[in-house]
């Protein structure tokens, strides 16, 4: 640009600044609230994560314990149960994204190619129905199917003569995490296809017209039209999983952990309650949780940059 | 257009997948509500149910008579109207301001309330914070550490932005204060939003109970989700036992209390089920819109 741009005096821009904010002053007044919230019960407790590096207890008041470092990561490192609960975290949330991920796009294809469209939203309806309920119910009602003394499955089995064969999938260190990873998709798998349902139906009809002029087949595409339209849907969905990596469903595992299983089922979030919460071990606890959450921040991040090089419209920051 | 047999095949089969997965999500919870209006000895010989057998209310009426069931609704429902009100009224008194490119902290405060979504304290933090401010074992522990989702102040604000801004700026050049901007200009605007949100946030309260067991130890002000868990898990303490015993006095038996006490809660959500859901869908579908 040739023209010189005008430049306003800083006294004037200032002036002027003030007098917008001024005007707004109500919109200013409006967020307090909202942000005392945030700087309460979000801030603060990201300060309190200090006392994982504290020699902190009930007695000693918070400001007064004194800084010990990394001593109590070192202990914990060296523990057999947060490293028991550190590998079950990983095996039982790697194996609910390898098999809760793809669960929910299948099933919208599958409900994708329902003609019939009472039956597809009847269907849809009912799938959804388990996501309204809390584990509490969930654990109840699955007790009622699957426990090797009463339950359906049983009553299914003894039809075969084979009653005595049923496993007790809730209480067998063996079954115990498929179990997980299938209550898991169980519950949400209607609530995870609505997004790509959605997707797919803004998928623009005559590709498909296209395709089949060109010879395609169904399969074909599935593959080249349907799932080739939701890509950035399912990048940003895999995204969102990813920095919930360490996340393997707390209130899941909360609910239907027994001792039994306790081995193959403890996570960091369930040992950051038992220590933290049952134990006061309040400064294991906190290191415990925040090993997770910078876990969970270098994932999202990661996910996020991953996702930002592959296809620069994806991504979620 | 004709079909081939291998298409018809592949129909048929996605069908039969389809419709079995839709009776694997039904069933269950038909058989727990059947099971609790049953008489006790008829249910205990198992198999399926598609009606009661020997109709009966008495487990009903036991789990009545204990009036911890009461007890826990009403906090329930308490957290429930209160906690959504509140999540909706702070939700909204961000996103309106945030949604506005006048507000001169907007890039701040967005950044600053995104941040929590990535990173956050944890439990023991959170815990003891809760336990300093003195909220343990009232309703107010319920409700406030969770008052502002960030995920659903993020999608208010992004359709609050969807709006022609004309109308907030004619109305502000008007004179018009904020607060009333808001209430008469832009919520009547924003029903499905704040429909969908109110319903994230009322289910999130129906069941929630971790913060019931982090927060509550009164049982006179627990909360629905946890007197249930408290029911269903046999090796639970307390005034549970005391209900069993009730149980069997009544020659009623763990299971049908069990089955009762599950009913009870899940009741309501498949009453308002048919509106919940189809609110629902549209609400998710607000919300991942990408802001």
């Amino acid at each position: 640009m040739a023209k010189k741009m005008y430049k306003e005096p800083v006294r004037r821009r200032l002036k002027r600044e003030i007098g917008a904010i001024k005007r707004d002053r109500l919109l200013y007044i409006m967020v307090i609230p909202g942000v005392i919230f945030f700087l309460l019960f979000r801030y603060v407790p990201m300060y309190g994560i200090t006392i994982a590096f504290r020699d902190y207890n009930l007695f000693r008041g918070f400001s007064d314990a004194p800084f010990i470092g990394m001593k109590i990561f070192n202990r914990m490192f060296n523990t057999v149960a947060f490293n028991r609960a550190f590998v079950n975290t990983i095996i039982i949330s790697l194996s609910k994204l390898a098999w809760g991920f793809p669960a929910p796009i299948i099933l919208s294809l599958m409900l994708n190619e329902v003609g019939h469209m009472k039956l597809k939203k009847a269907v849809q309806t009912s799938l959804l129905l388990p996501h309204f309920m809390s584990w509490v119910v969930i654990g109840g009602v699955l007790y009622m199917i699957l426990s090797p003394n009463s339950g359906i499955i049983r009553d299914i089995a003894e039809l075969f003569g084979k009653g005595e064969s049923v496993v007790n999938v809730m209480g067998d260190k063996r079954y115990f995490r498929t179990f997980l990873v299938v209550s898991e998709i169980w519950k949400g798998m209607g609530y995870g296809t609505i997004v790509y349902l959605a997707a797919i139906a803004g998928i623009d009809q005559e590709l498909y017209e296209a395709a089949r002029c060109d010879g395609a087949s169904k399969p074909a595409q599935i593959w080249h039209v349907t799932l080739a339209s939701i890509r950035p849907m399912i990048v940003l969905m895999l995204i969102l999983r990813v920095g919930h990596i360490l996340g393997a469903g707390f209130e899941q595992i909360f609910v239907l952990s027994n001792p039994l299983v306790v081995e193959v089922a403890d996570i960091v979030d369930t040992y950051v309650y038992r220590i933290g919460v049952e134990q006061a071990n309040y400064s294991l606890g906190t290191a415990a949780g925040l090993f997770k959450s910078v876990i969970g921040l270098i994932m999202v991040l990661g996910a996020n940059y991953v996702a930002k090089k592959i296809d620069e419209d994806s991504g979620l920051i | 257009m004709k079909k081939r047999p291998a298409e018809t095949t592949s129909m048929v089969i996605n069908y039969a997948i389809l419709v079995i997965l839709a009776i694997t999500t039904l069933y269950p919870f038909w058989h727990v509500l059947m099971y609790s209006v049953s008489d006790s000895r008829a249910a205990m010989s198992g198999g399926f149910f598609l009606w009661p057998r020997d109709f009966s209310i008495k487990a009903y009426q036991l789990l009545y008579r204990t009036r911890m069931i009461i007890t826990s609704y009403g906090n329930t429902i308490q957290r429930t109207v209160l906690g959504t009100f509140l999540n909706l009224a702070f939700s909204a008194s961000l996103a309106y301001p945030l949604s506005l490119k006048r507000f001169r902290l907007r890039g701040f405060l967005t950044m600053m309330i995104f941040f929590t979504m990535l990173f956050s304290g944890g439990m023991i933090p959170t815990f003891l914070l809760v336990r300093e401010l003195r909220l343990i074992d009232t309703p107010w522990a319920l409700i406030l550490p969770t008052l502002v989702s960030p995920f659903n102040m993020f999608i208010m604000r992004n359709y609050f932005q969807s709006l022609p801004a004309s109308l907030e700026e004619s109305a502000s050049l008007d004179g018009a204060k904020p607060l009333r901007i808001l209430l008469s200009i832009i919520l009547p605007l924003s029903l499905p939003v704040i429909a969908a949100l109110g319903l994230f946030y009322g289910i999130f309260h129906w069941n929630a109970f971790f913060d019931g067991i982090l927060y509550i130890n009164d049982p006179q002000k627990q909360v629905l989700q946890v007197f249930l868990r408290n029911i269903i898990t046999v090796t639970a303490i307390g005034s549970t036992t005391t209900i069993e015993d009730r149980a069997l006095g009544a020659g009623l038996s763990e299971e049908s209390m069990k089955m009762a006490a599950i009913s009870a809660s899940i009741v309501p959500i498949i009453i308002v089920y048919p509106w919940l859901q189809k609110h629902f869908v549209k609400g998710v579908l607000i919300g991942s819109i990408k802001g």
